[in-house]
């Protein structure tokens, strides 16, 4: 038993809990002093549960034993340099340093999110298979269709974290990420984050999709908000912190020789991301706390019946949400370039351009949020200058596909499972950037905004962008993390399952979208004739589901029996492959001098990299 | 140049730019009360901002050469530096924001405020960031003793100006009839901007506090020496962030503006 | 070179395939307003270049997976082919004056939906959870269908009372959000009669699925005569319970009490209330006589209906007649 609470994690979940009450009890006791009612529907009041949470979060890092080192350094005592993980899976339980540790961490997590998100989606999506509401109130329809969305974005975000994480320090040749404390402190903090986040739903619900606009998510009864809020709130200072310490590392810490136009594409694109998580992340996080300080203090920033304005926080919020889908779905374009010329057996068409690409994506994306506004009642002068500034990324994202598809032209192409996912990626994406510009210009816009339409649209490129990516680099860099490779059957199995799936469900929800069905809807008119669609859409949900739950026994099975493959496995010109799998502790023992490009197939006798044999790392 | 000339000017240039910004500061309190020109105002903050940015935070620093290998003293202290300006860099959207809501919501009007205690909270922040430029200074040539006065004066005016905003300033805006609104449907939302305004900032104050307690305590212990003095930098850098954003929640809050 | 003509055969073959199938599918809700005209206009060129960009990309993949697809035995690398600059400039500089053409149709199409007519007829309408109420001030109607005339412009003046909802009819094409605190407008020619639905399309709470409301478009002579009626109506209803039956729907009642059979989400049913035997929260049950429903209708949270948070009702300003009048109108409710 004490060695069960000596594991960190159980640790913080108790002090987590403990702080939880410890919290709520302050508040509680300084509303019994100024004579405030003491306790509400939900046990404590609402801004007792509010302190509770955040002294929550508090309290978990502290147990948890992540922030140690920095009590230390504050006392003015002296930190190791070096540290030293417990051998076995007990590591991945504890503050461990170790960037390679902490990507494992957060995949996982992600993992565990993106099943619970899931989940939600296919409740609600068996109510909606037939009309009538059967086994959910409408109720609790939205609080599974507003969790599902922002479950399934924290778990976008942890996964491309745990890619940049697991990768770019291999990529670049460093011996760990910049801040490893600070690392290992932005992925605990977003375990209670998600705690916090899926506390909203036995607390009362959240009723406003993930947007979570007010008025309506600052009417009071629903106390589940605010859960929501603090929760993503949480979530979003892991994104800032992490995306901090990417940018630093690939400044800062790159082998010799590895100059900017030879750093792999990956790096590139993990910058990319990590400029907007670092910056505009905190107008999320702004607007998401005033909603909460209008809830708490009754402060009248978004209540016009206090000279607010409701627009104004859709303003501030799609500032963030809106580039935040270029966080999401850079890494994974990454992906796409990185994998393509080693399955091609061909140089990366245009390195140049797609790295630049990356760049130009992310920086428009700071350009074109009122593009979400359109019908909002905004002022309508702004309508046309934000239609020309979405349609311009328009001209990037080509760039990257027509590259692409350069890339793959006269390739040697074999389609194992990461090439497969690969190629499914790219399709989907595409289908998901062409069903973009009708949304952008604004005429077109006002009949499609929050139509399912749109659902199907961004479920294309989270799909194309991230999932499909996502998959292709946990198949393809399995056999670094262990040493093994996944099964090859269950594999094409997954991709034959949901790629098929995947189209008739977008491409469904597309079409009864342009019809009239409205998005987050709990129910939808008969009059419609949309049953047998959604029964259709309900099907295929659910085989996406089972080829998801294919991949993750394939995953569990293949840690214990996969095959053994601790060489080059994809014949990669990449550094992380030029060592034997599975990567030791420290990364390189002989550090590494870039000599050649990046993606220089098909060029005899050319080297990316070559091992200075001289040098020993130090670490 | 002998070691204790170089400190000697390191400290007049750290009063020159105080005196700038203090004829600045009083430049830009008689431009609002004389004739309401903002763009003059805006230009005059980001002079300030400037020179904070460039003399007292030494932005410059970002670009300099590390020597050593990745290991020692002076690498790392880069990649610290770096950090900690893309932190601050992240920490300017949220303020950004908080003007943008300003700007908003209330438009060409400002509050009512106390202008003389506007006035008088601004100068401690900014004679505190000169101090702490002392401290800084002093630290960086290896003076103990200068860095720890002068950084408990610096601490002793941030405790000032925090007292000054939430215990002083947020009474009389109450007294003023500038409540955010406890349920109170009948006010605008100038207080709910300027108690959202000014509690974010003082929030950073109250941690710029804690760093400079956990520096100063720990510059006592003889943690820090000229070479080595990284935690000093970086509690320097933060304070001084917190007096830029000052700069410009100052004018936004207090002079920029018809009185509603 | 062979290689490339027959992918460029395949792309345009493709393109054409793929837009002649998109057209046949009908993908569209039939059109009923003039400003849909200029948005289908739009959305046609789009499907266009969705079908050829799509042939563009996925025919040479499909091409190049199936031709030059590594062959048994062969493990040597393929072409050293690094890029192509000229190449790459063609393929950002063609997509960027496509696009700003784009950008200019849909400005151009905008400015067609946006056009004003002088003599469009103005028609108030009210967005509450859940409940569209819209008010013919010329001649005192409020009423919760919508009713227009067939080839008029009408200008709908939105304001809504809690929440934002967004008034939608997918066969005019347009959509506009409702916002606490403004008025935003919604100008429409419909030019199709028939039956249509005004859709609330931004999620307003529980009962945001069931925000709908009828829309009716007729002849002029049909539109007249609806008016009449409703004026008539309006004049002669002096009994308590016509009073009433005004007054719900001024305030928007319906929204969440369901007036017919079916019940709705949020609040109890008023069909068939008078009398039953109501079961509250703490497990009592009470009978609902005048005395209940005056109590619920004033503090609605003085007996909390099970199932229901009586929270979630607005505060609404009645005299003790207007109040004694709408429960007349609920005694009607069988």
């Amino acid at each position: 038993m004490k060695r069960f609470f000596s594991i960190p994690l159980v640790r913080g979940l108790v002090w987590f809990v403990v702080g939880l009450l410890a919290g709520a009890a302050i508040v509680t006791g300084i509303r019994a002093v100024m004579g405030l009612e003491l306790f509400g529907t939900r046990g404590f009041t609402e801004p007792a549960w509010v302190f509770g949470g955040f002294v929550a979060t508090l309290s978990f890092l502290a147990g948890h034993g992540v922030m140690s080192d920095w009590f230390k350094v504050w006392r003015g005592e002296e930190v190791s340099e070096h540290h030293e993980d417990p051998e076995g899976w007990l590591k991945y339980l504890g503050p461990s340093l170790d960037h390679k540790v902490i990507g494992i961490q957060y995949t996982i997590t992600a993992l565990l999110l993106l099943v619970v998100g899931g989940v939600f989606a296919l409740i609600f999506r068996t109510e909606l298979a037939f009309e009538g509401m059967q086994f959910l109130s409408m109720d609790q329809y939205n609080t599974l269709m507003s969790l599902h969305g922002m479950v399934m974005i924290v778990s976008i975000l942890l996964g491309i974290a745990g890619l940049m994480n697991y990768l770019v320090p291999l990529l670049i040749g460093a011996q760990d990420m910049a801040f490893p404390r600070l690392n290992a402190f932005s992925y605990w903090i977003a375990v209670p984050a998600a705690i916090l986040l899926l506390m909203s739903m036995p607390l009362g619900g959240v009723e406003t999709g993930w947007t979570g606009y007010p008025p309506l998510s600052a009417s009071l009864n629903k106390l589940g908000q605010q859960m929501f809020f603090l929760g993503v709130f949480v979530a979003g200072w892991s994104s800032i912190l992490g995306g901090l310490n990417l940018i630093v590392t690939v400044v800062r810490m790159r082998a010799k020789g590895m100059v900017a136009f030879r750093m792999p594409i990956f790096a590139w694109a993990s910058i990319a991301t990590s400029l907007i998580s670092l910056t505009a992340t905190q107008l999320i996080g702004l607007s998401f706390q005033l909603v909460m300080f209008q809830r708490l203090f009754g402060m009248g920033f978004f209540d016009p019946a206090k000279g607010g304005n409701p627009v104004l926080f859709q303003h501030l919020f799609w500032f963030y949400s809106h580039p935040a889908v270029y966080v999401f779905i850079l890494p994974g374009l990454g992906i796409i370039s990185e994998l393509l010329p080693v399955f091609a057996r061909k140089p990366l068409f245009g390195y140049r351009w797609i790295a630049m690409s990356s760049l130009g994506i992310a920086l428009v994306g700071f350009l074109v949020w009122a593009h979400h506004m359109f019908t909002s009642g905004m002022n309508e002068y702004l309508r046309v200058p934000f239609m020309y500034s979405t349609l311009l990324v328009a001209v990037p994202t080509g760039v990257k596909f027509f590259s692409w598809v350069g890339t793959i032209w006269r390739g040697k192409l074999q389609t194992s499972t990461p090439m497969l996912f690969v190629l499914g990626g790219i399709v989907v994406f595409l289908m998901g950037g062409l069903s973009g510009p009708p949304n952008a210009t604004v005429s077109t816009d006002l009949h499609l905004h929050d139509t399912y339409w749109i659902v199907g649209h961004f479920h294309d490129t989270m799909f194309g962008g991230f999932v499909f990516p996502f998959f292709a680099a946990l198949y393809f860099w399995f056999p670094k993390a262990t040493g093994r490779r996944m099964n090859e059957k269950l594999g094409q199995l997954h991709f034959w399952l949901m790629t098929p799936s995947f189209f008739v469900l977008t491409l469904g929800m597309m079409r009864i979208g342009l019809l009239g069905m409205r998005r987050r809807i709990a129910d939808y008119d008969p009059a419609l004739g949309f049953e047998m669609s959604h029964i259709v859409l309900t099907i295929a949900a659910f085989l996406i589901a089972l080829s998801v739950l294919i991949f993750l026994i394939n995953l569990v099975q293949s840690i214990r029996n996969g095959e053994v493959a601790t060489g080059n496995v994809w014949n990669s010109r990449s550094p992380e492959w030029q060592v034997p799998s599975p990567m030791p502790a420290h990364n390189y023992d002989q550090p590494f001098e870039v000599v050649g490009e990046p993606y220089d197939y098909g060029l005899a006798g050319s080297k990316y990299v070559e091992f200075i044999a001289s040098a020993k790392s130090k670490h | 140049m002998t070691h204790t000339q170089d400190k000697s000017a390191a400290f007049g240039l750290g009063v020159v730019i105080f005196i700038y910004l203090a004829v600045l500061t009083a430049l830009e309190f008689f431009v609002a009360v004389t004739f309401e020109a903002i763009s003059i105002l805006v230009v005059i903050a980001l002079v300030k901002a400037a020179l904070v940015m460039y003399y007292y935070m030494h932005i410059y620093q970002l670009n300099a050469e590390n020597e050593g290998d990745e290991n020692s003293y002076a690498f790392k202290t880069g990649t610290n530096r770096f950090g900690l300006w893309l932190f601050l860099l992240s920490d300017a959207f949220v303020f950004g924001g908080l003007l943008v809501m300003r700007f908003n919501l209330l438009a060409m009007t400002r509050p009512h405020l106390n202008q003389t205690l506007g006035l008088i909270v601004t100068a401690v922040l900014l004679i505190s960031s000169f101090f702490m430029n002392r401290g800084e200074t002093a630290m960086a040539h290896g003076d103990r003793k200068g860095f720890l006065r002068n950084t408990a004066i610096t601490f002793v005016l941030g405790f000032i100006f925090l007292i000054g905003v939430v215990f002083v300033e947020w009474r009389l805006a109450a007294e003023e009839g500038l409540v955010a609104s406890f349920g109170n449907t009948s006010v605008g939302p100038q207080g709910a901007v300027f108690y959202m305004m000014t509690g974010m900032h003082a929030f950073h104050v109250f941690t710029g506090l804690i760093f400079l307690a956990l520096v100063w305590n720990n510059a006592r212990k003889g943690s820090f020496s000229a070479e080595r003095h990284w935690g000093v930098e970086a509690a320097t850098i933060y304070w001084h962030f917190v007096d830029l954003v000052w700069i410009f929640f100052y004018p936004a809050l207090y002079l920029i503006g018809k009185l509603s | 070179m062979r290689h490339f003509v027959i992918v460029g055969i395949l792309v345009i073959v493709t393109a054409i395939l793929t837009y002649v199938g998109l057209d046949s599918v009908g993908l569209l809700p039939v059109e009923a307003s003039a400003q849909a005209v200029s948005i289908d206009w739009l959305w046609n060129w789009q499907v266009v270049a969705i079908s050829f960009l799509f042939s563009l990309i996925v025919v040479p993949m499909a091409y190049s997976l199936v031709v030059f697809r590594r062959r048994k035995g062969d493990t040597t690398d393929a072409e050293h082919i690094e890029g192509n600059t000229t190449l790459e400039i063609a393929w950002t500089v063609v997509p960027l004056i496509i696009v700003v053409i784009f950008a200019y149709m849909g400005a151009y199409s905008l400015g067609e939906i946006k056009r004003v007519d002088p003599d469009a007829v103005v028609i108030k309408v009210k967005a509450q959870q859940f409940q569209w109420t819209f008010e013919y001030p010329e001649y005192g109607i409020i009423s919760t269908e919508l009713h227009l005339p067939v080839n008029q412009q009408v200008v709908l003046k939105m304001e809504a009372v809690d929440v934002i909802h967004s008034f939608w009819v997918p066969e005019f094409r347009i959509k506009q959000d409702v916002v606490p605190g403004r008025v935003t407008e919604y100008r429409v020619t419909p030019n199709l009669v028939g039956l249509y639905k005004v859709r609330c399309a931004e999620l307003c709470g529980s009962g945001h699925a069931v925000m709908e409301g009828l829309v009716v478009v007729s002849e002029e002579v049909n539109y007249e005569k609806w008016l009449a009626e409703q004026q008539a109506i309006a004049a002669a209803a002096q009994t308590p319970e016509g009073q009433g039956k005004l007054l719900v729907v001024k305030n928007g009642c319906g929204g969440c009490h369901s007036i017919t059979s079916t019940p709705l989400p949020s609040a109890p049913t008023w069909f068939g209330l008078f009398g039953s035997n109501v079961e509250l929260a703490d497990g009592s049950t009470v009978v609902a006589d005048d005395a209940f429903l005056t109590e619920s209708i004033v503090d609605p949270t003085a007996k909390e209906v099970k199932g229901f948070s009586p929270s979630t009702m607005p505060p609404y300003v009645l005299t003790e007649e207007e109040v004694a009048n709408i429960i007349a109108y609920i005694k009607t409710l069988k």
